[in-house]
């Protein structure tokens, strides 16, 4: 029995190889449409199934990030070095500017204490900073995303943002156990609530790809002028407010644009900002639940 | 005579060899190079890797392992999943047919046909973004990494002739 029974399954299985083989296209064409289908409606399955692939190649990518890394401090070393003079010149009187700067910050911050002391003030919650090194720069060219060496074992969750020194750069838009997809604010999904330093106007900084995003929902009697410092507003309570993001760039079409303070094509070491912003709020108010139940 | 095993697994290695290196090239064209302007517009070394052995050596790239190529691509880079995975597929559909007509041939030929290619494969990889996000998106850094793949495709494709020539079996 056995051996016809192979036989039959044999003779069952040629006919469908040869289908396979001859629908492989097809089948290939369609499965790469779910995929994108699947990824627009069930965003949580699919991050999660993408998250456990970069978290396997993210080693590998740690690894062979590193000489280019290394080529490229080589290379700005010896251009710096051909500039050090002029440059220590530079750092000198800038130099001075700031402690001068530091005086009127110390005399301020004791002002500033003193008044919400007065005021009984609230202060906000403090945040906490994961550096991670970037291993990823999407080679895509519909895309402005990175991905870091650092994870949710690292206690990066989605939605933090992440900065450098300058300002800020991006949002974590998955994470994985030690990797993670920075959504970059000159993506064309990235969105983040912004206001004019000056004016306190509030906007939406809405990437479209382009190294310059627009800003978008500003109001209409908003005075925006170039120059003007772009900060987060820390609406939504996922960023925290008062991180620098760019400056203001007028295009000649009427719309206005930011300029961002990080460069990111130099972008080598990033922080991700845990800002406890919307948990706390919503401790807060618990206690304040308590509170009243226990009066 | 029946190969002895080593035989076996060095022809096994030696057949993956294509696929294999599809993969070290997604991983290498995904790092960062901290070149400023360098990364929106870099050359797609998958792309040509895929072209060049569909048209010489179909049989050791198979549309699933162009697929998976794609695949690991999209996830790697940021893209939606099944984006490059289908430019891929239809790459190696295109060059496969194509192949004779290159096969042979002079340099130059399969260079035009490389260059026509990545055009069009920019163009799907567009068109399938902008239905994606549903909004326009500039297709120039697009057209500009696609010069930048037909610039680059002559000394990838001299490495993989090499490649072929040295380490992969006879068909």
């Amino acid at each position: 029995m056995k051996p016809r029974n192979g036989s039959s399954v044999l003779r069952l299985a040629v006919p469908v190889k040869v289908l396979l083989q001859r629908f492989a296209f097809l089948f290939l064409i369609l499965a790469a449409f779910g995929l994108m289908l699947l990824s627009k409606a069930e965003t949580t399955l699919m991050e999660r199934a993408s998250e456990v692939v970069v978290d396997v190649f993210a080693p590998i990518m740690d690894a062979l990030s590193q000489p280019a890394a290394v080529v490229s401090d080589v290379v700005r070393t010896a251009r710096e070095l051909a500039s050090i003079r002029t440059e220590n010149e530079r750092l000198r009187r800038e130099n001075a500017r700031l402690l001068a700067w530091q005086e009127a910050a110390r005399r301020l911050m004791a002002q500033n204490d003193a008044l919400m002391g007065l005021l009984d003030f609230k202060p906000d919650p403090r945040a906490r900073h994961v550096a991670a090194r970037v291993i990823g720069d999407s080679g895509g060219a519909f895309v402005r995303s990175m991905l870091v060496n650092a994870g949710e074992r690292d206690g990066l969750r989605k939605g933090q943002a992440v900065v450098t020194g300058r300002g800020l750069a991006g949002r974590i838009a998955a994470a994985g156990l030690r990797s993670a997809r920075v959504l970059l604010i000159t993506d064309i999904n990235s969105r983040v609530p912004v206001l004019v330093e000056t004016s306190r106007d509030r906007a939406i900084l809405a990437g479209d790809n382009s190294g310059r995003p627009r800003l978008a929902f500003l109001p209409a009697n908003a005075a925006v002028r170039t120059g003007d410092m772009i900060v987060t507003s820390g609406h939504g309570g996922v960023f925290p407010p008062g991180l620098p993001v760019g400056r203001v760039v007028l295009a000649g079409d009427g719309v206005v644009r930011v300029q961002p303070f990080v460069q990111f094509d130099r972008l080598e070491f990033v922080r991700v900002v845990d800002y406890a912003g919307v948990s706390a709020v919503i401790e807060s108010a618990h206690d304040d639940d308590g509170r009243r139940l226990a009066e | 005579m029946n190969p002895s095993l080593s035989q076996r697994l060095d022809l096994l290695a030696r057949n993956v060899i294509p696929a294999a290196l599809g993969v070290v090239l997604v991983l290498l064209s995904t790092i960062p190079y901290y070149i400023p302007g360098y990364a929106p517009t870099a050359a797609n070394l998958v792309l040509m890797a895929v072209f060049y052995w569909a048209v010489h050596r179909p049989d050791l790239l198979s549309p699933v392992t162009a697929f998976l190529i794609g695949l690991l691509q999209d996830i790697l880079v940021g893209t939606p999943p099944g984006m490059n995975a289908l430019v891929l597929v239809l790459v190696r559909t295109v060059a496969v047919s194509q192949g004779r007509v290159f096969r042979g041939r002079s340099f130059a030929l399969l260079w035009w046909g490389f260059g026509l290619i990545a055009f069009a494969a920019t163009f799907v990889g567009w068109g399938l973004s902008v239905v994606y996000n549903l909004a326009y998106i500039d297709p120039m850094p697009g057209l500009f990494q696609a010069a930048m793949t037909t610039a680059l495709f002559p000394f990838l494709a001299g490495l993989f002739t090499l490649m072929q020539q040295k380490l992969l079996p006879q068909a």
